[in-house]
């Protein structure tokens, strides 16, 4: 098992009122930018940026940037500027940009080109992971979500054949021309640093995904619909003739680890609340705008019946397993419990939950490393649940 | 405004085959024909309107590609393409030239039609069309919107908006309409319901033109069907009092009269 920190870098000084959700219906897309204060904001990038640092030291396998715009639940509208920074302050870690939203990219070389370089500034340490990007993102950079799939497909594509073969070729494809293909540099790692693509239940998702034999990443659902995802991931594999290694099945999960287990719900379920009836405040219509889903995965979705996040008390969220709070011991029952369950290899643990303050978060991260991921490295992962 | 196969009054539906699949359309009536290009949420509808125009003349509804019974044809991308669509459709049935009746999003391909081909074009109404781009005044969000917010953003009737809301939609239902949406996404998310090059170009059309404005839009302010009616070269623009962006899903008498007076005059 792989243990990687997952950071989201949320803005968390929301205003005294935000629970009112006629004023606020979200904290993206439309929550004022006037309520980002520079002042605070500069001390939140290194702070968050230390933590990332930190994980590394107290040995966690891989630290975890990722990309969201115009939103206080994630600062980072560009993953591959943190990653840049992370890069010759770390030595050891993997370093995930998880991912590029590319389907918002008017010019995918750009993705391509970056990578590389990030590939030679980690020496080697990157993943690189692909994502549509969330729907108020779609909004927000004005692309047309009925064109997103398409468009991530394209971009991939190109980005991947920019990388593996030798320049200069040209492009010619439904959203993209070049005349003129011939990056530099490529990348370092051979053929191109490994691949990354998280998945929500989309039957197009998981079947792309095998055939290319990345990795599969669930986010922020039950238990009982990771399950279903990451099983249609490995049936997906089992189609085209091979067992997907555990590693690349990884799960990403709020874990909070106290002193003991009363102490840790006590201090974790305002940052759980947080994350989850703040940060994740957002309508369907803003998460999935027309055309931005298939009419499968819509129906999937509708049939999956899922209550808004904001809906789920935190009972619920622990019960379901929407993320894992206790003492050291419970922590690791429950993650050897959903691991051997669900059969991932990659835990992508996000520690900074919601507006955790940066003392709990290190102790948090380095209870999580002496007690949880020793144990976690010990066992080993089924390779079918 | 729904649609009853089950009355043998409605026609039945006919397939026609156009680029990568077929798209779906209703035709009845005797007499000049007349081109039904519907509205973001009119696709496969049956009702007054329809019935007004059957009654007194060649009516063709099509469904636009992506929409309703239309396979999604994916290969027509913009209105531009749809544009080129219409013109295959109706050299296809061998129609020189119809009236044509543009809902909001209908009516936008409507005027670039007319544009495009003006002699293709008799008579021609624009109903609370969407199409030009005018900063100041711009089309409200629709894709922003949940249900509720949509429903009360297209009848100004309270007690319609109560109606419509007070029955759970169906599963296939909510696909249906995320299917349509999702077509209007297509031809409409950027430029958002807007070609920048259209008003500059409507002094081509040459036919007389009815501009329909909703007294109450919530979608679309009265600024578009003003700038309608003066960009356009034979325009006469008529407010329908105390009704929504649904025009004739909120007034369908008065807008049906409205309609069928209009192209019932001599030209």
């Amino acid at each position: 098992m792989k243990v990687n920190f997952f950071h989201l870098m949320p803005y968390p000084y929301l205003p005294d009122d935000f629970d009112d959700v006629e004023k606020y219906p979200s904290p993206s897309l439309t929550f004022s930018n006037a309520h980002f204060d520079p002042a605070i904001g500069v001390d939140l990038y290194h702070r968050y940026l230390d933590e990332l640092e930190y994980a590394e030291a107290v040995g966690f396998d891989g630290i975890v940037v990722n990309e969201h715009h115009q939103s206080a639940y994630g600062t980072m509208p560009s993953p591959n500027i943190m990653a840049a920074a992370l890069a010759r302050r770390t030595s050891r870690a993997t370093i995930m940009v998880l991912g590029n939203a590319i389907p918002l990219r008017g010019n995918p070389l750009r993705v391509a080109e970056e990578i590389a370089m990030l590939d030679h500034l980690t020496k080697g340490r990157l993943l690189s992971g692909f994502v549509r990007g969330i729907g108020w993102e779609h909004f927000g950079h004005s692309i047309n979500p009925a064109d997103s799939r398409t468009r991530f497909n394209e971009a991939h594509d190109l980005i991947k054949k920019a990388w593996t073969e030798p320049g200069p070729f040209s492009w010619y494809g439904e959203h993209y021309e070049y005349r003129y293909v011939n990056i530099w540099p490529r990348p370092l790692q051979q053929p191109h640093p490994p691949i990354a693509v998280p998945g929500a239940g989309s039957p197009e998702t998981m079947r792309w995904v095998a055939e290319n034999h990345y990795t599969y990443v669930s986010v922020y659902a039950p238990t009982k619909v990771v399950k279903t995802w990451f099983d249609g991931y490995r049936s997906a594999a089992a189609d085209l003739g091979y067992v997907p290694e555990p590693e690349k099945i990884g799960m990403a999960l709020p874990v909070f680890v106290g002193e003991d287990d009363a102490s840790a719900h006590r201090e974790a379920r305002p940052y759980v609340e947080w994350l989850f009836h703040r940060g994740l405040r957002q309508g369907l219509e803003i998460v999935f705008p027309p055309g931005y889903m298939s009419p499968a995965a819509m129906r999937g979705l509708l049939k999956a019946n899922l209550k808004a996040y904001p809906e789920l008390s935190y009972e619920e969220l622990l019960e379901h397993g929407y993320v894992v709070v206790g003492g050291p011991e419970q922590v690791r029952n429950r993650l050897g419990e959903l691991r051997d369950e669900l059969g991932f290899g990659q835990l992508m643990a996000m520690l900074t939950i919601g507006a955790m303050p940066a003392d709990m978060v290190r102790r948090n991260t380095e209870i999580f490393a002496r007690e949880v991921i020793p144990e976690l490295r010990k066992a080993p992962v089924p390779v079918s649940s | 405004m729904t649609v009853t196969d089950a009355d043998p009054a409605t026609p039945a539906i006919q397939r026609r085959d156009a680029g990568s699949g077929e798209i779906a359309y209703r035709r009845a009536g005797q007499g000049h024909p007349v081109l039904l290009l519907h509205s973001a949420g009119g696709a496969n509808e049956w009702g007054p309107l329809q019935l007004g125009l059957v009654a007194t003349g060649d009516l063709i509804a099509p469904d636009h590609p992506g929409f309703g019974l239309s396979d999604d044809l994916p290969e027509i991308h913009t209105v531009d393409d749809l544009v080129y669509h219409y013109l295959d459709l109706l050299d296809g049935l061998g129609l020189a030239q119809v009236d044509v009746v543009g809902m909001s999003f209908g009516g936008w391909v409507a005027a670039e039609l007319a544009v495009h081909s003006p002699e293709r074009v008799r008579r021609l109404v624009l109903g609370a069309a969407v199409g030009l781009r005018i900063p100041e005044a711009p089309v409200a969000d629709l894709f922003l919107m949940n249900p509720p917010q949509l429903m009360r953003a297209l009848f100004h009737d309270e007690a319609l908006v109560s109606a419509a809301l007070s029955v759970p939609p169906t599963t296939d239902q909510i696909l249906a309409t995320y299917r349509d949406l999702g077509a209007l996404a297509r031809f409409g998310w950027h430029p958002f319901l807007n070609d920048p090059k259209l008003e500059r170009r409507l002094h081509r059309i040459s036919a007389p033109t009815l501009v329909l404005a909703a007294g109450e839009d919530r979608l679309v302010p009265r600024a578009h069907a003003e700038r309608y009616a003066a960009r356009l070269p034979d325009a006469e623009l008529q407010v329908v009092p105390d009704c929504g962006h649904a025009l004739h899903g909120e007034r369908p008498a008065e807008v049906t009269a409205a309609v069928v007076e209009f192209l019932g005059r001599s030209s």
